[in-house]
């Protein structure tokens, strides 16, 4: 029995410490590694392999376009199962044991930030993440407690939320009224578009938080009325949405309606009635266009055969680009030069750099002459602000007749000039 | 190298002693008394709560955050989870069996979401970051911290362990055992077994607590997403595969399964070629349940099982 025991314990030790016998033997740092960790299996499983998939193929990218610092890249993928504790553990293992350069991952905030707080801070590993929305990283990195290690290729809320405050004023609306979600999403929004407003010189009268799924929303639209706001901003997703949209109307509430993002679709129109959406606008992220954008489609489409528009892909292949061109930029592989060469890539002027393997050799070649370079990637150019954050285009949705309309875009410099004049 | 591997078995072993902290909690309750806790999640959450909120520096939207002293936490966290479990222990004690199980797992469900949606109290679905940690600015590097930390949590593990140990052996302890083989012979004797399933369901639940607070004063996160029922299970695995009824079962399992749930994803993440790398998950998940049907059917009692005897008068 015992010698059971300790048998399997030391073939479990065995096969931890495996790992580790085949790089002992190498002297140089080839292959540079980096690591990512994405949810596999559970909930999270379907949308986390896609993205897996796009991050397999940045790395084929940076190996087909001639590797980094004369090395290949090896890709070393743990799976989270989008438990935070296995995460936890998958990245200090992919840390201590195969040194890796960098990380990336993962798709829930809940999982990133305690690997975030627990090994990338602690052992001074930049960590890039895809998909983690939550406002918290925002909040750490201002606050000095990531040590700038924390990067994400998504636009945040802010995007949304200062876009949203910007037309809000440019329409005249003073006093505005909230109605919005209670999750981090809805919280989230209500903050930055707050702030926005207030540095815009209007004001938010009333938020109110509601529940989903339920029959009647008469108390929190009531509650909102009762300040008699300008407009109504309506942080919802469409069956809500157009159950409050029907009793603020019905109870003689404004039709000056701001919407978000989730409410731009034919379902929630449909259900509320065109006529009562016409002084409407909502907005939401713009898609980006352009070259760049189109030879990452088709090289997805080709790898996979299936096609790349679903969460967090094209943000994933940035992810694992930006790591790659930081260490290609970066004079060492410690975690702090990496760090400070992430943002060595968005030069303004220099030389633009795309997509697929070509782009990637080329860019080494720049690097290598020392040329400034600018990185445009599957989610268009791509700028890290002082927090880790990226912003994108917005753009302003109407409804003219019974359909959707596009009024107008953003574009991603005047969101730029937008996130000074409030930040 | 040699070093990576040391550091990362030395963070791996923290997180093995305190889920073998958890599992001794549980293994006094199913494994002495009979008890069906499904729902020990919910107590190590309690206790991981408790420790941040009692801990953390304060934030102006926190309603919680305290700053008191790590030891001040701990002892807080125990005690919480205590008064929690004693509440649930005077509604669901009464049910046996299944209906316990589904009780508690109900209520460990409950506690999961008001985690999730009292966001003044425990940041809601952001969680709450920068838990301090016991000592750590007198260590600069992360890797001495690991090796302290670990020690403070072996030290807590077998203060935990040798009290178990001493109170199963008790009288009391043997009355728990009347109780789970026979309530009906048990009462018979004269013994108030509502008391006793009581005491032991309080007890147990203390001591996962202690594990939930031990968890995120090392982690310094916490958030909802720690405490899904995904936690139960893993703990009712080590304790099952280690053997109901023994404590040095349920600590060696602790660190036999906690090794199969990571070290199977290293091994997947060696042996898949890269092209398969994104399957590998779903290998791991079919590889950790194999093990366990296997140990299961080989070993049906557990690696180790319970003693026959444990009064010292009856050898």
């Amino acid at each position: 029995m015992k010698r059971m025991i300790w048998t399997s314990l030391g073939t479990l030790l065995a096969l931890s410490c495996w790992g580790a016998a085949p790089a002992i033997a190498q002297t140089a740092s080839c292959p540079i590694k980096i690591g990512a960790i994405l949810p596999l299996t559970g909930s999270m499983g379907p949308v986390g392999k896609h993205i897996a998939e796009s991050a397999q193929l940045a790395i084929d990218t940076i190996n087909q376009g001639g590797g980094i610092k004369g090395c290949q890249v090896q890709f070393i993928l743990r799976d989270d199962q989008g438990q935070p504790t296995v995460g936890v553990d998958a990245a200090k293992y992919l840390v201590e044991v195969e040194r890796v350069a960098a990380l990336s991952g993962s798709v829930s905030s809940g999982v990133t930030l305690p690997i975030l707080t627990a090994v990338a801070v602690p052992s001074g590993v930049p960590l890039v993440s895809c998909c983690s929305t939550a406002a918290t990283f925002t909040t750490m990195a201002a606050e000095g407690r990531t040590n700038g290690f924390f990067f994400r290729t998504l636009p945040t809320l802010k995007t949304q939320a200062y876009a949203t405050a910007k037309v809000t004023a440019e329409r005249g609306y003073k006093r505005i009224a909230i109605i919005y979600l209670n999750t981090d999403f809805g919280t989230g929004m209500v903050k930055d578009f707050t702030k926005a407003t207030e540095k815009l010189g209007g004001k938010v009268v009333k938020a109110v938080a509601y529940n989903e799924n339920q029959p009647s929303y008469r108390a929190e639209v009531n509650a909102a009325m009762a300040e008699k706001p300008d407009a109504l901003f309506l942080v919802a997703f469409p069956q809500d949405g157009a159950t409050m949209t029907r009793e603020w109307i019905s109870l003689g509430g404004t039709q000056n309606l701001v919407l978000n993002n989730a409410l731009r679709s034919l379902d929630y129109i449909k259900l509320v009635g065109a006529k009562y959406l016409q002084s409407a606008f909502g907005m939401d992220n713009a898609s980006v266009a352009g070259p760049t954008v189109d030879a990452f489609k088709v090289a997805f489409q080709k790898a996979y055969n299936t096609s790349p528009d679903g969460p967090g892909i094209y943000n994933q292949y940035d992810a694992i680009m930006a790591i790659g061109l930081a260490i290609a930029l970066a004079p060492d592989l410690s975690g702090k030069s990496i760090r400070d060469a992430m943002r060595k890539f968005q030069t303004e002027g220099g030389t633009i750099v795309g997509t697929g393997p070509d782009a990637f050799r080329e860019a080494i070649a720049l690097i290598k002459a020392g040329k400034p370079i600018r990185y445009v990637g599957a989610t268009g150019p791509l700028t890290f602000d002082a927090n880790g954050d990226v912003s994108g285009p917005a753009l302003i949705w109407t409804v003219k007749g019974e359909a959707l309309a596009i009024d107008r875009q953003i574009s991603l410099d005047d969101m730029a000039a937008l996130f000074k004049s409030i930040d | 190298m040699t070093l990576g591997i040391v550091s990362y078995l030395t963070f791996f072993a923290v997180v093995v002693t305190i889920l073998g902290i958890a599992t001794l909690g549980l293994n006094l309750q199913w494994g002495s008394t009979g008890l069906f806790n499904a729902g020990i999640v919910g107590f190590y959450g309690i206790g991981a709560y408790a420790q941040a909120i009692l801990t953390a520096a304060p934030r102006p939207e926190l309603l919680g955050n305290f700053g008191l002293p790590w030891i001040v936490g701990i002892v807080g966290a125990m005690v919480c989870s205590a008064l929690m479990a004693a509440l649930v222990g005077l509604v669901t004690l009464r049910l046996r069996g299944d209906y316990l199980a589904i009780a508690t797992f109900g209520i460990a469900t409950v506690l999961q979401v008001i985690a999730l949606n009292w966001d003044g109290l425990t940041g809601g679905s952001l969680g709450m970051t920068s838990i301090p940690r016991p000592l750590a600015s007198l260590f600069s590097d992360p890797f001495a911290y690991n090796v302290f930390y670990l020690g403070l949590t072996l030290a807590a593990a077998a203060i935990v362990y040798v009290g178990l140990e001493r109170i199963i052996r008790s009288p009391w302890g043997r009355v728990l055992k009347a109780i789970r083989e026979d309530e009906t012979a048990a009462i018979a004797l004269g013994k108030n077994a509502a008391r006793f399933r009581f005491e032991a369901f309080v007890l147990g639940c203390t001591v996962t607590g202690l594990a939930g607070a031990l968890y995120v004063s090392f982690i310094g996160f916490v958030g909802p997403f720690d405490f899904l029922p995904i936690i139960t299970f893993q703990i009712w695995t080590m304790l099952i595969v280690g053997g109901s009824g023994n404590n040095r079962g349920a600590l060696l399992c602790s660190l036999i399964v906690w090794a199969l749930w990571t070290g199977s994803g290293t091994l997947i993440s060696r042996i898949v070629p890269a092209a398969y790398q994104t399957q590998g998950g779903a290998i791991q998940s079919i590889l950790i349940g194999l093990v366990l049907v296997l140990t299961l059917m080989f070993k049906p009692r557990g690696l180790i099982g319970e003693e026959p005897v444990v009064s010292r008068h009856a050898r």
